[in-house]
């Protein structure tokens, strides 16, 4: 037996959203009598970190502290229309109908607290600390608290605001099929280790290494979590999951998770990332969000690999034991595509 | 079919319930007990998120059924927290970041405190055999492992 | 649902079959009856402590049908059948699965099962009778009664190996398994017998491989012998890990793996 080492690259350009018939988001704010801002979204929390983001972003447009800050998630019967979660559109695409909705609520905020305060709403700031203060006199001040409290009380003045943001259809050119499908991309480029046993065809990844470009990591930690777990994914459609194992043959379909596979905790591979920031003109501060970018470029990356190491090129997914040894096999052994530093 | 008395001990408190026969334990614990932390994933014993403990050893409670649980002790991720306080584990996995959707989170725990109760200083591959029998479809498994690591003794964040 | 809470009732239980089943770890029955149970008519559950003791008896050990995988783990005179116990399920599946229950698992489950046919263990029915695994295994499905316990022969921890072959790691079900009693005296391998997981309906013995062994050393050329020979009693097929042509590919080259980490 012997193991061949293989090295695979791959780079992605990925659009963030789709075009659809124009993709439109929409975000609700207001605050509570005790100055807490509510955020009403229909963009819903799969775990990738909806929730989190969108109250960052609204705490910061806002100006107030991010504990004040509640984003409800949970009911398209009562959140403001929204197309989904998908094509990694959340942190774009509702971070920006937030970032409106907010700077919104926020004016009306500033307009109540000038009232308060007998001064003009242009003259004023917020501190993020809970505070509003006349510009170059930190202590001419009120809270939010108490601004939220005379404005429902005295003034009989909402502080909430609407956001909409909108990608327009594209149309595309009857004669040269050009559209804009997307107003911006996410970047990536992964390399995989791995090696591939030319007796049984078995693959074992062994390290990546990984650049993600994100615009800017609005939350890092999250970032991070959401490629190391990506890139899993991409591991496991790259190697395992299948629900026809005998495609085009439907026979033989897994019927549990013992028999639908993805590779379990001691296959964990080691990942280097480096998170690069080029903030995007037109997204929340610049966020483009890593979304489905974080597994699609392990795919190819280790097709190219298990091609660097054995000379076998597989075009069909998943990429299991048996495809490559009977491509070794057909080529009359492996033939390592050699590596250069 | 008449239904079945069965009492058991949940996360310290006395339960008696009446469940179907040929019922599971996740069925009790989920329905009768009104304890959701365990989870419904795949009824077939293949993914963990129902993974509670019966006298301290981790079982699968959909393949429980639920009558055996009779005078038996069960512990779920409900009564990890002491009041306010939350569990060590709990602790780390949110310090480590070791959830995302969090569905396979309830398993997790108590597939890991079944270690650490019996080994509190475990090594990595104990960690991973004892989350082996846990299905994680969103972290990669190393954030988990990671955090079990962390809130053994001594290195509690 | 008819509970037994004595062995010695078991004569007054309908005898199992396709409409009874004994439920014993819940691994299988649980998980029939979270489905629908389709076909399940009444369940016979064994509550008598006795069925989960393992203890020594004559020249071998004994253990009870209800013992569960965690249950042998811990057993020191079972330190030979540790590998294979090991590698059933996670943890909560081997605090739960039974060795009487691994009998009966169909494919590609039943790699302990696999371990006892290779290990020679004789199967105690509760009525009384006993047979060779072998035979067993081979009835499986046509006959009917309660599997009281196995007898598993003293094995020596350095003549008895087990591998198995998963897609994914540490848990995984069997592509394939292989256990192998390669007892040794004066240089030459005595009886051989190795059984293959996986690689069937139900546990098999690679019977070409063990005549190629038997009573020779354990040398290159025996052991080429044996792999070329290995298929010879088993009856792979497709499933969602492998094709049966993947399985006759790689099966050789497995119990090559696993001899030559002997020699």
């Amino acid at each position: 037996m012997t193991l061949h080492s293989g090295r695979g690259f791959a780079c992605i350009n990925y659009p963030i959203g789709m075009n659809l018939g124009g993709d439109p988001a929409q975000a609700l704010v207001h605050s509570t009598p005790d100055g807490k801002f509510m955020v009403t979204l229909s963009a819903i929390d799969l775990g990738q970190g909806m929730k989190s983001v969108t109250r960052q972003i609204a705490a910061e447009a806002l100006g107030v502290p991010i504990d004040d800050v509640y984003v409800d998630t949970a009911d398209s019967d009562t959140g403001p229309h929204d197309m989904g979660s998908f094509a990694s559109r959340g942190t774009h695409r509702v971070g920006n109908a937030v970032i409106r909705a907010a700077s919104e609520a926020r004016a009306h905020m500033m307009e109540a607290a000038a009232e308060e305060l007998e001064v003009s709403p242009a003259d004023l700031d917020t501190d993020g600390a809970g505070n509003i203060h006349v510009k170059g006199a930190p202590t001419r001040r009120i809270t939010v608290a108490e601004t939220a409290i005379a404005a429902q009380f005295k003034q009989g003045r909402t502080l909430s605001g609407r956001g909409i943001f909108l990608i327009e259809p594209s149309g595309v050119d009857p004669d040269t099929g050009e559209m804009s499908p997307v107003t911006c991309f996410a970047h990536a480029a992964l390399i995989i280790d791995l090696t591939v046993d030319d007796e049984t065809g078995e693959v074992e990844v062994t390290k990546i290494n990984s650049a993600y470009e994100v615009g800017r990591a609005l939350n890092s930690r999250l970032v991070e979590q959401q490629l190391i777990g990506g890139a899993w994914m991409g591991v496991s459609h790259a190697l395992y999951e299948t629900t026809e194992p005998y495609y085009p043959d439907r026979r033989e379909g897994p019927l549990d998770f013992n028999a639908y596979l993805m590779p379990g905790p001691g296959e964990i591979v080691p990942h280097d990332i480096a998170i690069l920031e080029r903030p995007a003109p037109d997204a929340p501060f610049g966020g483009k969000g890593p979304g489905e970018m974080c597994a699609n470029p392990v795919l190819p990356a280790i097709a190219n690999a298990v091609y660097n190491a054995v000379g076998v090129r597989i075009d069909a997914l998943p990429i299991t034991p048996e495809k490559i040894l009977r491509g070794i096999l057909a080529q009359g052994g492996a033939r390592p595509q050699g590596q250069r530093g | 079919m008449p239904k079945i008395p069965v009492r058991f001990t949940l996360n310290e408190a006395e339960v008696g319930l009446f469940v179907e026969p040929q019922s599971n334990l996740l069925e009790a614990l989920r329905r009768g007990a009104g304890d959701l932390s365990p989870k419904y994933g795949c009824g077939q014993g293949t993914c963990g998120a129902c993974t509670v403990l019966i006298d301290g050893e981790p079982h699968l409670s959909c393949l429980t059924l639920a009558e055996a649980a009779e005078g038996r002790r069960i512990e779920t991720t409900a009564g990890l927290a002491q009041g306010s306080s939350l569990h060590a584990l709990q602790t780390a996995f949110i310090e480590g970041f070791a959830a995302q959707c969090g569905y396979c989170t309830p398993g997790m725990l108590m597939a890991a405190k079944a270690l650490l109760d019996r080994n509190p200083r475990p090594s990595r591959e104990e960690v991973i055999d004892a989350i082996s029998g846990n299905l994680c479809r969103c972290t990669g498994y190393e954030p988990i492992v990671d955090a079990i690591l962390a809130a053994t003794e001594g290195r509690a964040a | 649902m008819i509970e037994i809470e004595r062995l010695d009732d078991v004569a007054r239980a309908p005898a199992p079959g396709p409409d009874v089943r004994v439920l014993a770890g819940g691994t299988l029955v649980m998980r029939a009856l979270n489905y629908g149970g389709h076909g399940i008519g009444r369940i016979l559950r064994l509550t008598d402590p006795a069925l989960r003791e393992i203890h020594s008896e004559g020249g071998g050990v004994r253990i009870g049908a209800a013992a569960t995988m965690a249950d042998v783990l811990a057993a020191p005179d079972l330190a030979a059948l540790h590998p294979a116990a090991q590698v059933v399920g996670g943890p909560a599946i081997r605090n739960m699965a039974t060795v009487g229950g691994n009998l009966f698992a169909p494919h590609p489950y039943g790699d302990f099962a696999m371990a006892l046919l290779a290990a020679n263990a004789q199967v105690h029915w509760a009525d009384g009778r006993a047979e060779p695994i072998e035979a067993m295994l081979g009835a499986r499905g046509r006959s009917a009664g309660i599997v009281a316990a196995v007898t598993v022969p003293r094995l020596q921890h350095s003549e008895f190996r087990f591998r198995k072959v998963s897609r994914t790691k540490p848990k995984g079900v069997s592509l394939m398994s292989i256990a192998a009693h390669l007892p040794r005296a004066g240089g030459r391998l005595g009886d051989v017998r190795i059984g293959f997981g996986a690689m069937g309906d139900r546990p098999l013995r690679a019977t070409g491989a063990e005549q190629a062994l038997s009573g020779r050393s354990l040398d290159p050329a025996a052991i080429d012998a044996a792999c070329a020979a290995c298929l010879d009693g088993l009856a792979p097929a497709d499933d969602p890990l492998a094709s049966e042509w993947y399985r006759r590919q790689v099966a050789p080259i497995h119990l090559r793996r696993l001899l030559e980490e002997v020699r």
